[in-house]
């Protein structure tokens, strides 16, 4: 940009023109008010030439033409330094009417960031700015140390009116009455003069005027006097208010000005102010010029008047220092060295006043007149400027001036001030916008609302920067609105935050964002802007970040608007407290209902599993639903179906953010309900005009009027620090038709409404039905189809406890009731899990427990067949069941709590309705209850068999009371099946009291007797029960009702391996403990099952003799004939051989035989390397050598030593044995093995057990006794 | 002596994603907003600045009276930023920190469950990164 077309350039060639000084008398002052004006308003707008077109010749021979120029007038009362407090005073006047003005669209929106890039710089940058700046210049006018305010010409004005004006202009220019700035010295009181007498063309005729100018012309000259006519214009009316509006700041627009003046005045006028300027003002500053410049010339220019003058100012620095500098008056060189300077610049010979402001600089340094010095470095910058040449020098001079200025102390604050707005236009002008903002933030000082000023500049400095600024454009604003807001200057400070608003929207900084956001909302409260006030603090509430003192003055400060308001409002996006969207949770009930709610929690597949067989299959299914088909129209059959009277309930997920307590009253849900519509077309505008009224009522806060077709519930709600409360919710829709669940009103501390709207937002709800899972919107989801009302089945459970100990089998019972008229029938129950739940008998109820489970006597006894009843089955109710009016029945549960934890039980009963108009013939009523398992008795057995008998085991039965505080009576032991008998080992009593106390275990040592046998399988064991409790002779029948069901899910459950194994057996521990409540005594049945008794081999044997002889030996050898007892009992025929052998082929074969030991079935090799194996299938008897010494050949087998023979199934044989023994001594007679292998390998048990294998010895001791 | 300063760490589109005030002087009520505004201005001089030099370490680009913002430019495709305000003069240190944060901050970002830009929530990089404010600032 040409720098002399810039903002500065205008703003210099205003400022820094000629002044001239005004002195006039009363009568003058009085002429010019009859057109409202003074004297200097009256002749100021024709003070400014656009083109003057004057011919200047300064210092050089060159004549150059002005084309600007410009005079100021003063009255020679305002030739001061104005006063800091009026200044000050009219400065803040000015920001206020600025802000007044800007009332008007306060409340509007922040403007779009876009939008703020776009608009260009005038239209955006408020206009006072240029005002207010230069009003801030003028505060710093008529200083000592420049001379550009100092008056060039004096002009004179009497009146025409005034007696003797002669006489008059001599007094005007009484030294007395003149500036103090005159007097003292630092401006020149000799001045050019000139004379104007001002003739009022009403008051005094004209030849009376012209006389007087005569005398004028005659006394001070004939060039410097001047008649001024005004106020020719009789009646007033001319106008001509367009010239002096731009002077005349109090007026307002609409008034007429009365004006006398004509428009020869006006010419006359115009002449007049330029022939002053041009005839007499410019030549007498030229002259002045050129007179100065010899001076200087002569005294400083040239080599010698440089050093003399170094060489002097040397001598001056032993001077004490002055904190203000030396005082030049202005006959001193410095003085006219500047004059020289000023009035060149003011001439625009811009060259000449640079040289001379150079020479000023380095005398002011050298003086250390700093004032001084920095007023000639910012004339220095400027002139730099408007020359154009080297930036960096002009920078550099209005950066000294500046700093120069600050360093003085507060006496340099305004001047800085002012040097530092011309530099900020320097920089403009330049283009260099960053830098003029940090100049405007330089220039902020002590001053509040002046700071505020210069950084709302600063900030749009950094917003027409490129590229811009727009965070630094934003925290100036901010800062600055801060400021302002310290003066009081609240619109302004809305005014700034609001453009940062618009910089700051939807910033992720939450301290920024909140401190925007609080502020401005605060002030429009002030304000009493409610509206936009309340909008902005909204946005705040919210403030989890914030620290909780902060927390709490935001919400204090909220709810103080709120309340100042003094009405209740309602606002969409209220922010406290949060609402989980997606945590909503719809539960209704269409053909499935629910007991309680935790039956509500269990998963849909769950009850879906549960109900797979019981309902309807897809073809009935799909019955009702064409049913509905046919009515419906399909955009509503695809909607939720609910039925009237029955409340659909709603979970939301209210979080407080803030750590300090919010209470929230009066939440309910906003429904929309439609009445049912024939037409599937006019369902859509009827729903949304609904939806408008609802809303409407919704607003007003009034719920009433929708009463009639549903009804809501309300909660209130008090949040604690951070909490998370889950409120339950439900409306009831009366009448059919359509309902949709809109949204969620509640009411902040009582004054603030707030609303949620879910259609926006994603709600998971849970979908119930899987064939309608498919995608359909969140919003579709809360619309429900409402039908007539529907028979529903209530449930309930009655002796339920809450903790049962493991084994606790009791009676509960489940109640079905129904309110309505119309009855429900064809009921079906199942339960699950049936290890813990079985449904009973009618009978069952009436029957005293335990009692029944008592064994009446052992002929009723029979096998219950476990195809009998299955459990896993569907359980109708008999046919003629059917409910209605609220007559409940009752039907009898067994519940064993199997295994000890937390169970949940769950129940599911259908039932259909009675009435077959309706739009559901189904419904399911599901129960869902947990327990608490708590572990009691835990019984363990280890079962070996009894090496002395065959067909016989030891059992050891453990017992441990694992509960925390229980006793437990151990009141009876069951084998199950018909093929064991059991009986203690020792019929005596263990147990030190009745009771196994908690912690404490037991033993018990009985002995279990396979029964078995081929004849008779299907009898009943006898013995089956054994009694552990003293003195109790009652047996439980564990073939009853509950039981056996209970012992085959046990069994089921229990089951090691898909194989069931026929070689384990079933234990059922009954025990008993004292009820607390009642007398009654629990009964608990601890059920063990597949103890496995097997061994590895199917064949028993043991070998049957005399365990002590005697004998003589008389003959070398002894015989001893023993016998060997083989059972086999396994169902297959055995074939057995017996190998005996000798003690040291015993020891010396062992590898082979443990090798063989294993399942080896066919071929196998046998190691020959062994040359002391003995193949004992050779008949007769052979003498085996001792292998070694230590060895002692004891005895040997004879007789049949290898024997072979086959074993029918569950038969037993003798076998002779006989050892030969050569001396007397005890033998071990284990040293044989048995062979057995299974005849029938085609058998599929094959699979899972061996078909042949190789057993060891039992050991048997005899001993010889040498007889005498 | 107490010094202020206040670390954030800046992901795309300006978005805070890790901030800490770090200072040993007493916590002040408005100090929050305050460092957040001068932090946030700074980041126009950081959007000059970074596409100037190949440095990662921009120190004292911006000044607020007496708080010095430095800035630790990381390479990374999200275009974070490690900012610090500050008002000690200790160059090194801070050259130091930036550097060691980075490296945690890198760790944070090869943790498979970190969404890059997101919040860094990790109570251990909070207590690490405070250690090493106390280490060299």
């Amino acid at each position: 940009m040409d720098p002399v077309n810039s903002t500065l350039a205008r703003m210099l060639l205003d400022e820094i023109t000629p002044v001239v000084m005004v002195l006039r008398t009363p009568f003058v002052e009085e002429s010019c008010q009859k057109n409202q004006l003074s004297f200097i308003e009256m002749l100021s707008p024709f003070c400014n030439f656009n083109n003057i077109d004057v011919p200047v010749r300064t210092a050089s021979d060159q004549p150059y033409r002005l084309k600007k120029f410009k005079l100021r007038l003063f009255y020679a009362s305002d030739i001061r330094q104005p006063n800091i407090e009026v200044a000050k005073e009219r400065l803040n006047q000015v920001i206020t009417d600025a802000g007044e003005k800007d009332l008007s669209n306060l409340s509007s929106e922040p403007l779009q960031i876009e939008s703020v890039l776009n608009s260009s710089q005038n239209e955006f940058l408020p206009s006072w700015f240029q005002y207010f700046n230069k009003e801030l210049v003028r505060t710093v006018s008529f200083s000592e140390h420049e001379a550009f305010d100092h008056p060039v010409t004096c002009l004179l004005a009497v009146s025409s009116r005034d007696e003797d004006p002669i006489n008059k202009f001599v007094d005007l220019f009484n030294i007395n009455q003149l500036p103090s700035l005159l007097n003292d010295g630092s401006m020149d009181p000799k001045m050019l003069k000139h004379f104007v007498l001002v003739h009022d063309g009403v008051e005094v005729p004209l030849e009376r005027a012209t006389k007087t100018l005569a005398e004028m012309r005659s006394t001070f000259g004939a060039n410097c006097c001047h008649l001024l006519c005004i106020n020719s214009s009789k009646d007033g009316s001319e106008e001509h208010e367009n010239l002096w509006s731009a002077y005349k700041t109090d007026i307002s627009h609409g008034q007429q000005l009365r004006c006398f003046l004509s428009s020869d005045d006006l010419d006359e006028l115009k002449k007049f102010v330029q022939d002053l300027s041009s005839k007499h003002i410019i030549p007498h500053m030229e002259q002045k010029i050129r007179l100065l410049n010899q001076q200087v010339s002569a005294t400083r220019k040239g080599f010698r008047n440089q050093i003399k003058n170094l060489w002097w100012r040397k001598g001056k620095e032993d001077a004490p220092e002055n904190p203000a500098g030396p005082t030049y008056t202005f006959s001193s060189i410095e003085s006219q060295i500047r004059v020289l300077g000023d009035y060149a610049f003011m001439l625009h010979d811009y060259e000449l006043a640079l040289s001379n402001y150079r020479l000023l600089s380095t005398d002011y340094k050298l003086d250390k007149a700093w004032k001084h010095y920095a007023g000639v470095q910012e004339m220095m910058g400027l002139t730099y400027f408007i020359l154009d040449q080297s930036r960096k020098d002009g920078e550099y001079c209005m950066d000294n001036a500046f700093t120069t200025y600050l360093r003085i102390g507060s006496s340099g604050q305004r001047n800085a001030t002012r040097c530092g707005l011309w530099w900020v236009e320097m920089l403009k002008a330049r283009d260099q916008y960053k830098e003029a903002a940090s100049v405007y933030f330089r220039i902020s000082g002590e001053e509040p609302l002046h700071s505020a000023v210069m950084l709302e500049q600063a900030s749009y400095c950094y917003l027409f920067s490129t590229p811009p600024m727009l965070r630094k454009y934003g925290f100036h604003l901010v800062l600055s609105g801060d400021l302002y807001k310290k003066c009081d200057q609240i619109k302004h400070a809305i005014r700034t935050y609001k453009c940062a608003l618009s910089v700051f929207k939807g910033t992720t900084w939450r301290h920024i964002r909140d401190h925007v956001h609080f502020h401005i909302g605060k002030w429009y409260g002030f304000l009493g802007i409610f509206d936009v006030a309340i909008k902005n603090m909204l946005e705040v509430l919210a403030c989890g970040h914030q620290s909780k003192t902060t927390q709490e003055l935001f919400l204090k400060d909220f709810l103080q608007i709120i309340q100042q308001t003094g009405k209740t409002y309602e606002v969409p996006k209220l922010q406290l407290p949060v609402i989980n969207i997606p945590s909503v949770k719809v539960v209704y009930e269409d053909h499935r209902t629910y007991a309680s709610q935790a039956a509500i929690h269990v998963k849909e597949s769950l009850w879906r599993s549960l109900e797979e067989d019981m309902i309807p299959t897809l073809s009935s299914k799909s019955n009702w639903l064409e049913l509905q088909s046919k009515m419906l129209p399909k955009k509503l059959r695809e909607s939720n179906i609910c039925v009237a009277g029955e409340a659909i309930g709603i979970t939301i997920e209210f979080k407080n953010p803030l750590q300090i307590p919010i209470s929230i009253s009066g939440v309910t849900l906003i429904c929309e309900h439609s009445p049912a519509v024939s037409e599937p077309n006019a369902n859509n505008s009827i729903g949304e005009q609904n939806g408008e009224t609802s809303n409407k009522s919704a607003t007003s806060g009034n719920c009433a009027s929708d009463t009639s077709s549903f009804t809501l519930s309300e909660a209130d709600v008090a949040l604690g620090e951070g909490e998370t409360v889950l409120v339950q919710l439900t409306v009831t829709p009366r009448a059919e038709g359509t309902l949709k669940i809109v949204g969620i009103r509640w009411k902040l501390s009582g004054s603030l409404g707030g609303f949620c709207t879910f259609a926006s937002d994603l709600v998971r709800k849970k979908v119930m039905k899987g064939n309608r899972k498919s995608k359909r919107s969140t919003f579709d989801n809360l619309k429900f189809l409402v039908i007539k009302s529907l028979p529903k089945l209530e449930g309930f459970i009655h002796h339920l406890p809450e903790t049962v100990y493991v084994g606790d089998l009791r009676c509960i019972a489940l109640e079905l009731k129904n309110p309505c008229k119309i009855p429900v029938k064809k009921l079906k129950m199942k339960v699950s899990p049936p290890r813990f739940l079985q449904i009973g008998h009618k009978e069952d109820l009436e029957v005293q427990f335990p009692a029944c489970l008592e064994r009446k006597s052992s002929k009723q006894r029979s096998l219950r067949s476990k195809t009998d009843k299955v459990s896993d089955d569907i359980f109708s109710f008999p046919e003629d069941t059917s409910i209605a009016d609220g007559t409940p029945i009752s039907w009898p549960l067994w519940l064993r709590a199997a295994a000890p934890g937390k169970i949940s039980l769950y129940l599911s009963v259908y039932y259909e309705m009675g009435d077959i108009s309706s739009v559901m013939t189904y419904r399911i009523l599901r129960v869902h209850f947990n327990i608490e398992v708590l572990p009691s008795l835990d019984v363990s057995f280890q079962i070996s068999p009894c090496p002395s008998r065959l067909q016989e085991f030891l059992v050891q039965m453990d017992v441990v009371n694992r509960s925390s505080s229980k006793g437990f009576q151990v009141h009876q032991l069951s084998s199950v099946g018909n093929e064991w008998e059991i009986s203690l080992l020792e019929p005596t009593k263990v147990l030190p009291s009745d009771f196994l106390l908690a912690g404490q275990a037991i033993s018990w040592f009985l002995k279990l007797k396979n029964c078995r046998s081929v004849t008779d399988q299907d009898r009943p064991s006898v013995k089956a029960d054994v009694n552990l409790l003293c003195g109790s002779e009652m047996v439980f029948d564990l073939y009853s009702s509950p039981l056996s069901e209970f012992h085959h899910c046990e069994r089921v459950h229990q089951r090691i391996s898909d194989q069931e194994h026929e070689d384990t057996v079933d234990f059922i521990l009954v025990s008993r403990s004292q009820c607390e409540e009642n007398d009654r005594a629990n009964i608990f049945s601890h059920h063990i099952c597949h103890c496995s008794f097997r061994t590895s081999s199917p064949i028993w044997w043991i070998i049957d003799g005399p365990r002590t002889v005697k004998h003589d030996f008389k003959e070398p050898f002894y015989a001893i004939t023993l016998k060997m007892i083989v059972h086999n009992s396994s169902d297959d025929v055995v074939s057995i051989r017996c190998n005996p052998s000798d003690s040291a082929v015993n020891i010396s074969s062992s590898g082979t035989t443990s090798a063989a030991s294993g399942n080896e079935v066919g071929w196998h090799d046998l190691s020959l390397s062994n040359d002391v194996k003995i193949t004992p299938d050779t008949p007769g008897t052979r003498v085996v050598k001792p292998m070694s010494s230590d060895t002692v050949p004891s005895f040997i087998w004879s007789a049949s030593s290898s024997t072979h023979f086959t074993l029918d199934p569950l038969s037993s044989r003798e076998t002779p044995m006989e050892i030969c023994v050569f001396s007397p001594g005890t033998f071990d007679l284990s040293n044989y093995s048995l062979h057995w292998s299974l005849s029938s390998p085609s058998d599929q048990r094959v699979e899972s057990r061996a078909s042949s294998g190789t057993c060891q010895g039992h050991p048997f001791y005899i001993t010889v006794l040498q007889q005498d | 002596m107490a010094s202020t300063a206040c670390f954030m760490i800046v992901s795309r589109n300006d978005i805070p994603i890790y901030e800490a005030e770090v200072g040993t002087a007493p916590k002040k009520e408005d100090a929050a907003h305050q460092h957040q505004f001068i932090l946030h201005a700074a980041l126009d001089i950081v959007q000059d600045l970074a596409w100037t030099t190949s440095a990662m370490f921009l120190k004292s680009i911006d000044r607020f009276n007496d708080l010095v913002v430095s800035v630790y430019v990381t390479a990374a495709s999200i275009h974070t930023r490690l900012m610090l305000l500050h008002d000690s003069r200790n160059d090194d240190g801070i050259k130091s920190f930036f550097q060691e944060v980075h490296e945690l901050y890198i760790k944070i970002l090869l943790n498979p469950l970190y969404l890059p830009g997101s919040r860094i929530t990790s109570s251990h990089f909070d207590t690490k990164v405070r250690a090493l404010a106390r280490k060299y600032l």
